[in-house]
């Protein structure tokens, strides 16, 4: 992992560079204590539908994907067939093929390493942070989007290996209602995010949908939810200028 | 679990290539201006459309009204509170904070 970073010989820079890993690491430590509930709930369901601890642990370890992996598990406790569980995995994960599409222009040129490593740590939480970062900075950096993206992976882990432990003493820890604590960090993420009466437009058009679809029953509700919302927020584009 | 690698490796190789995929060099496509503004708003709409059921459906499954549901009344002082601070470990701490509390009183 070191060698993805510059190393200078310039010691301004490496002063620079640990800054920047502070900024990074403090930047996404609100989201990353916010993500501690969900995976304790990951954690421990994973024990309930019969996963030993290990496999539990590598799940995080590898898959890292909060919600794929909490509706992995719900389906692995219903018997569900493997096929449900990938394809069920590929939908929730497809929103990441848009945020890979976003970075592509930033990372394009860099080694394979780093962009394996900035795939692999990918997630909503260090998108967000990076983007802020990108719009405030106007320049990308890996240093920083790494930083993020390892703080994010060591606490999604750790919370993990709390809910395995827990799991094993505390019963029908999956009622405390943990999945609240997604919520609520998703909406800290979204609400400051929205500046433009386009980007208002396509988060009302997504809620509103989602409602909707769920309350109907209608298969893949979150993933037409979010093809309404862009869609509504290309559409609506045009009004923002007239709205200042 | 007996196939419980093949779940391991299946969904280990889909969520990273969805991450990859637009980091692969040779793609044989490139994305517009109108692409890149629809993209803009896909976390938005994909967040929300992850936290929306949680606050106003989850009263489902559990023995609660709609109006009375803790998911719904915390939820709705996450918004509140969103809207005026710009902290999220705060805003986070004192909606769940709220949550635990009415979890524990009904």
């Amino acid at each position: 992992m070191l060698d993805v970073i510059p190393v200078s010989k310039n010691t301004t820079n490496n002063i620079n560079n640990r800054q920047l890993i502070y900024q990074a690491s403090t930047a996404i430590l609100p989201l990353a204590i916010a993500v501690i509930p969900w995976g304790i709930l990951c954690g421990s369901l994973a024990i309930k539908v019969g996963l030993s601890p290990l496999q539990a642990q590598l799940m995080s370890l590898f898959v890292f994907a909060g919600a794929a992996q909490l509706a992995s598990l719900t389906l692995l406790g219903t018997s569900g067939a493997l096929s449900s569980i990938l394809s069920s995995t590929f939908i929730i994960s497809s929103r990441h093929l848009l945020y890979s599409a976003v970075f592509r222009e930033h990372v394009r040129n860099s080694s394979m390493m780093v962009r394996c490593s900035i795939a692999f740590f990918l997630t909503d939480e260090m998108f967000a942070v990076t983007c802020a970062y990108l719009e405030k900075n106007k320049s990308f950096s890996y240093l920083y989007a790494l930083s993020t993206g390892i703080t994010f992976y060591l606490v999604w882990n750790c919370s993990t290996f709390v809910g395995i432990v827990a799991g094993q003493f505390i019963p029908n820890i999956e009622d405390l209602g943990l999945e609240f604590a997604i919520a609520t960090t998703f909406i800290a993420i979204v609400t400051p995010s929205i500046k433009r009466f386009s980007t208002l437009m396509s988060v009302l058009a997504s809620g509103i949908s989602v409602c909707i679809l769920s309350i109907t029953g209608i298969e893949h509700a979150l993933i037409i939810a979010t093809c309404i919302g862009m869609a509504t927020g290309f559409l609506t584009a045009s009004k923002d200028k007239s709205n200042g | 679990m007996d196939n419980f690698g093949l779940v391991l490796l299946g969904m280990s190789c889909i969520t990273f290539v969805c991450r990859f995929l637009f980091f692969y060099k040779n793609l044989p496509f490139e994305l517009g201006e109108k692409t890149k503004l629809a993209l803009s708003y896909t976390a938005p709409s994909v967040l929300t459309a992850m936290w929306v059921p949680i606050v106003f459906l989850s009263y489902q499954h559990i023995e609660q009204s709609f109006f009375t549901s803790p998911f719904l009344i915390a939820g709705l002082l996450s918004i509140l509170l969103s809207l005026k601070f710009k902290s999220t470990l705060l805003i986070v701490m004192v909606s769940m904070t709220l949550f635990i509390t009415l979890q524990l009183t009904y």
